[in-house]
């Protein structure tokens, strides 16, 4: 059996806002196999980088609260460790690639200070040797002069050459786990294409796991080993990469998967998911893809449904109960 | 100027001095350097190329938010670039723009309602009850509720702020409407909620679109025409499926080649450019491709290839497909 780096159980996490507690993580359970890519899809707001960030130990500290559950890091228990204890893993044994690229640079540190950091706080190294292993990295992610860009500003740097930045900064450590979140979705098709293709082989290299947040699932398809689907603060659906996309079980992935362009005739009106997601606040009993679910019966508004499995391949959705096991295709 | 075209562009450029300091010489970015297209009534034009070519600049000047330097825009007939401002100004309902930068786009002191019905309101449109029914309905196209109508626009999520951009700019039923990245934002789902309005906008409203992106698959699926830019040049220009299935200019190819698979399964040859975009301020001599290009020949070092035709309105602008005989013969091999 494959071992296991990352186990996320029924984790439940609330926030205060200005109209009272919200819970937009509802229960998130997935499990993150070593030297594995686990791709995380889902709607804007379903709680992908909440979810990450909770991983990582960045959630606002006094706004929000992990109410349920736990996560386990190396069969750890991390779900409260306290900031002390979360440096010590943080851009060493975890890192993560931000959303926004340019928020994460700091702008009036060179990229050589920058760099320089994590290796200060984790590495015993001379200055020597970290501006060697600094130089290193960089040349490994591809960026040229990478003895002079070690000078160069933040904003001195192209949108693609940033965001290897960040990924060295990330790499530097030698990460188990490398948190993606939306690592290329500012950056050109091409670019996009140099930098995945340099993940690929920078994790083939490491052996480390990735768990790689995306909404386009051309992404995944050239990315990941397996997938979770994210509706509305919970893990919907989790499957082998090419069992999601050619068996689909839940009615969210299928609607998203038959929406995409190169899947509808050209100019046709595309396959599309009706209406909206609701808001925490608009969550009833029911299943919480009933308003929108084209399949949607009695039960579906009546209970949530809870998570049936077909081997590997889980689905939260009242089709495949076992006396039911309705085939959606 | 032909019978068909809502709006024709010719010789366009703008370029951006960038002040270097007191000493030195200012710097000159062609982020728009001699564009000429036009766009037939009804039809949607699509804009492609990387970040920074300069596919905003020029949607921006074509709506005169920023001047042009040089170069001619007529739309209906009329050259925009000189009209007074008066008449530009009522010229702006039957031409609006969809921005980019959902977050910039949208003032945050205003609520939804007050945006939506600015415009409205500013052009003199219905009366006060059909101006709420219509943003209420224009907000449900949207994948919005009435329920939003009081909050602003910080309460909302990126996609979320991107749909209200659309929704403000649809609302006035205009003619022709540059949509400068009006999807990247969005949800696979919602995305194509909004392809679907804005094709069904289209075909209610004969409305025409300026359809700025770097997502080529919705360009593929909605589009009818392609220019594909680089360092502030169109470098090719075709019929949407034309271009898909056939294109010429090594950039082009590139790019396409770039499209992530649809499934997993799918393989793909990839053409994986070295190195990152040139700056603009300072762009390559001869062909500006030429530093990433794979074909690169001697001459496209120094001399800059023109835009031909190559065959029923597909036209490039690359050194493998002049007229000189042995060009042709590396044009046949790598196309
Ligand atoms: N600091 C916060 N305070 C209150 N609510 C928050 C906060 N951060 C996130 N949320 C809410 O948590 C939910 C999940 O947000 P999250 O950022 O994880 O979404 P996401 O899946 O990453 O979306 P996207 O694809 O847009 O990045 C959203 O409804 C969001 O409004
Ligand atoms: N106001 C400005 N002042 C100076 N330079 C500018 C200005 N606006 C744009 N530029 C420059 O002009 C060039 C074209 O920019 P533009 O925004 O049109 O690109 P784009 O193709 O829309 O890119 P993106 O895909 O990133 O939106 C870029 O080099 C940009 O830096
Ligand atoms: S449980 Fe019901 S409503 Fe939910 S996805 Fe399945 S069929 Fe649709
Ligand atoms: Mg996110
Ligand atoms: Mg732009």
């Amino acid at each position: 059996m494959t071992e296991v780096l990352l186990e996320i159980k029924d984790l439940g996490i609330q926030f205060k806002t200005g109209e009272g507690a919200i819970q937009p993580i509802r229960g998130v359970n997935f499990t993150l196999k070593k030297g594995e890519t686990l791709g995380v899809v889902g709607e804007s707001g379903s709680g992908k980088s909440v979810t990450s960030l909770a991983v990582m130990g960045l959630l606002p500290e006094k706004k929000s609260k992990i109410v349920s559950g736990s996560i386990l890091f190396n069969n750890e228990d991390i779900t409260h460790l306290n900031e002390r204890q979360y440096r010590k893993l943080r851009g060493n044994e975890m890192s993560m690639i931000f959303q926004e690229p340019m928020t994460s640079l700091n702008p009036v540190f060179t990229i050589g200070e920058q760099l320089g950091e994590p290796l200060k706080q984790h590495k015993k190294m001379s200055k020597k040797e970290r501006k060697e292993a600094i130089i290193k990295i960089l040349k490994q992610v591809g960026i040229p002069r990478a003895e002079q860009i070690i000078n160069d500003y933040p904003h001195q740097l192209s949108g693609g050459m940033r965001q290897r930045v960040m990924i060295s900064l990330a790499l530097l450590c030698e990460p188990k786990l490398l948190i993606c979140d939306e690592p290329t979705t500012a950056l050109d098709v091409t670019i996009q294409a140099q930098i995945l293709e340099l993940m690929k082989q920078i994790k083939a290299e490491k052996n480390m796991s990735l768990l790689f947040i995306t909404h386009d699932l051309g992404v995944v398809a050239e990315m990941c080993d397996r997938v979770v689907v994210m509706y509305a603060g919970e893990i919907v659906e989790v499957a082998e990469i090419n069992e999601l996309f050619d068996n689909p079980l839940h009615p969210y992935t299928k609607g998203l998967i038959d929406s995409l362009p190169t899947n509808n005739a050209r100019k046709s009106k595309l396959y599309s998911i009706k209406g909206q997601v609701p808001k925490p606040d608009e969550i009833g009993k029911g299943c919480a893809f009933a308003n929108r679910c084209p399949y949607a019966f009695n039960k579906c508004v009546e209970s949530a449904p809870p998570t049936f499995s077909k081997g590997e391949h889980l689905s939260k959705c009242w089709l495949q109960e076992s006396d039911r096991q309705v085939n959606i295709q | 100027m032909t019978e068909s075209s809502l709006i024709e562009v010719k010789n366009l450029k703008k370029y951006y001095e960038i002040s270097q300091g007191l000493f030195k010489p200012k710097l000159v970015v062609k982020a728009v350097d001699d564009v000429s297209f036009s766009i037939k009534r009804g039809e949607t034009f699509a804009l492609v190329g990387e970040s920074g070519c300069g596919k905003s600049t020029t949607g921006k000047t074509l709506l005169r938010l920023t001047d042009a330097t040089s170069g001619e825009v007529r739309f209906k007939g009329e050259d925009i670039l000189s009209l007074p401002y008066e008449k530009m100004r009522s010229l702006r309902k039957e031409m609006q723009m969809v921005f980019q930068d959902p977050y910039a786009s949208l003032n945050p002191k205003m609520t939804i309602r007050q945006i939506l019905l600015e415009p409205l309101r500013v052009h003199k449109k219905y009366s006060p009850e059909e101006r709420m029914k219509k943003i209420v309905d224009i907000l449900e196209i949207v994948g919005l509720s009435r329920s939003h109508l009081d909050r602003h626009p910080n309460e909302f999520s990126g996609g979320q702020r991107q749909r209200i951009g659309i929704a403000r700019a649809v609302v006035l039923n205009p003619d022709f409407i540059i949509a400068d990245e009006p999807v990247s934002a969005l949800d696979v789902s919602v995305q194509s909620q909004v392809i679907n309005l804005m094709l069904e906008l289209q075909k209610e409203f004969g409305l025409t679109y300026l359809f700025i992106s770097h997502d080529l698959s919705v360009v593929e699926h909605m589009t009818d025409r392609v220019a594909v830019m680089y360092l502030g040049k169109i470098v090719e220009l075709a019929d949407t499926e034309e271009l898909f299935a056939n294109p010429k200019h090594p950039y082009t190819q590139a790019l396409i080649s770039a499209v992530p698979v649809s499934h997993p399964k799918d393989v793909k040859e990839r053409i994986v450019l070295k190195g990152d975009v040139p700056n603009p301020a300072n762009p390559p001599s001869g062909c500006t491709f030429h530093t990433r290009c794979p074909f690169v020949m001697d001459k496209c070092k120094s001399v800059e290839p023109s835009l031909t035709e190559i065959g029923n309105g597909h036209i490039t602008s690359c050194h493998l497909y002049s007229k000189n005989k042995e060009e042709n013969i590396n044009a046949i091999i790598y196309s």
